[in-house]
């Protein structure tokens, strides 16, 4: 069983289809089209970029070009997670790295290693698509966990200080910070764990059965890449935050502000 | 006599601005000291400075005759009670928040009894019935005699006490007296208060950063 072919008539069919929302926008007096043509162009030539690019990590499907690719997707997540997060890259680049590398490259080996067990473990078919989707959920979750984390100790910064006057170590004056930064990151996990299947068809098993797989099959994957991604998602943003606390700090256990960005 | 505190020409400088310039005195045990000045003087960086929350740019700061340095300064804060104008309770309730130090590493074996509880918010004219009460519904001047009740009940002998009276009636500022009258506790305060100035033997009078003048007077 093959997945049907979309040629390109029809995609300019699809194409089409946009100019209904564009039509309801512009009727009810919101001008977006910019921004609705640039998101549109931007999703085409991306996804068409990574489409020449998988093709050709599938085509040769080396080892060493598939390490390569997972190398380039963690330093760009890198990258984009300390940005987002409001953290000055080149201090905590090396930090963030570590962790998302030491969780991703865990998480996608247990996983391809010692549960799917293809004949070949570097397998593009297998760690590329895997590795991806476990990085790009954790990268949500490493961003929520700094974010939360500075932010709320610059807001409690008396409370902190406080903590440090009474005694406390730095671990100790941080934790209830540390705390509730984690649960924010990996909540949303958990809650879409909870309500898998029921309030939306996952996109990995939809994309499987697309692709013709049993049901069965798609839905024993998408257990796996949640437990994954839970995981990996846990591990990495306690290893990220631990680490920080390392460079975020003067000897004096003062945050040192100027290493966050203003918002 | 070995001294508490000794600031040895300390300047500081943050973000390009002088904040504490060449300040040099000595504290010895049981003084009892007051920086006054207008505000922005400096009066507060000189307590967060020994508390190591300044960076010191030149000079030494001495707890005790010991430099303070990244290893010191855990010594200095278990040592030291500081006391702010609205001090952080950190935590639900005024009983979880006079625990609160009692849960961390450095004093997790000298947990106080209720007894102990109840006879500090005494001596600080604190009804027993406060341990109960929502950190949220305690006014400022509840919350600074608390910090002081979390300060004595740790068995600090040095208090840095900033703006402290300011917010306290006749009765309890007069509680906080007798608590200082006692000669083993060292004080180093920040006040405007003609009555607190008048009961400090020690008076530095701080100017854009700069100590200006020093007054003794003998009977506090």
């Amino acid at each position: 069983m093959t997945t049907l072919d979309i040629a390109l008539p029809q995609m300019v069919l699809l194409y089409v289809l946009c100019l209904l929302p564009w039509l309801l926008l512009w009727l009810i007096g919101l001008r977006l089209s910019r921004d609705i043509g640039i998101s549109i162009l931007r999703m085409s030539i991306q996804l068409l970029l990574v489409g020449i690019y998988l093709k050709m990590l599938f085509d040769l499907n080396n080892p060493w070009l598939n390490g390569l690719w997972i190398l380039i997707m963690l330093l760009v997540a890198d990258v984009s997670i300390l940005r987002r997060a409001g953290l000055k890259v080149r201090y905590f680049a090396l930090a963030t790295f570590t962790a998302i590398a030491s969780s991703i490259l865990f998480s996608t080996a247990y996983l391809v290693i010692l549960v799917i067990q293809p004949t070949h473990y570097h397998d593009a078919r297998y760690i590329v698509p895997l590795a991806g989707m476990i990085l790009g959920n954790c990268l949500q979750g490493n961003v929520i966990a700094l974010e939360r984390f500075y932010s709320s100790l610059r807001k409690n910064e008396n409370e902190y200080t406080t903590f440090l006057m009474l005694g406390a170590t730095r671990w100790e004056a941080v934790r209830p910070y540390f705390r509730d930064a984690v649960k924010a990151a990996i909540n949303p996990t958990i809650a879409s764990m909870a309500t898998m299947g029921l309030v939306s068809l996952p996109g990995m098993m939809t994309g499987q059965i697309l692709g013709g797989s049993e049901p069965w099959l798609a839905v024993k994957y998408q257990i796996a890449i949640m437990i994954c991604i839970f995981t990996s998602t846990t591990i990495a943003c306690i290893i990220n935050l631990k680490l920080s606390l390392n460079i975020a700090f003067n000897p004096f256990d003062v945050l040192k502000n100027e290493l966050i960005n203003k918002h | 006599m070995p001294s508490i505190i000794r600031f040895d020409q300390v300047s500081v400088i943050a973000h390009e601005k002088t904040i504490l310039s060449d300040i040099s005195f000595t504290l010895f045990s049981g003084e009892k000291a007051v920086l006054c000045g207008k505000s922005g003087s400096g009066k507060s960086s000189v307590l967060r400075t020994l508390l190591g929350l300044h960076a010191v740019t030149s000079g030494t700061v001495y707890f005790q005759e010991v430099p303070l340095t990244p290893a010191s300064v855990q010594t200095i804060r278990s040592c030291t009670a500081y006391i702010g104008q609205e001090p952080v309770l950190g935590a639900e309730n005024v009983r979880d928040a006079l625990l609160l130090p009692f849960q961390f590493k450095a004093h997790r074996e000298h947990q106080p009894t209720q007894q102990q509880l109840i006879d500090v918010l005494q001596r600080l004219q604190l009804p027993a019935g406060i341990l109960k009460q929502d950190s949220s519904r305690i006014s400022g001047g509840e919350k600074q005699r608390i910090a002081l009740a979390r300060g004595l009940l740790l068995g600090k002998k040095l208090y840095l006490l900033d703006e402290v009276t300011s917010a306290l009636d006749a009765d309890s500022k007069q509680a906080v007296f007798d608590v200082f009258s006692d000669p083993d506790l060292t004080v180093l305060s920040v006040a405007h208060d003609p009555e607190w100035l008048e009961r400090c033997a020690i008076i530095f009078e701080l100017e854009a950063g700069r100590l200006t003048q020093v007054k003794r007077h003998d009977n506090p």
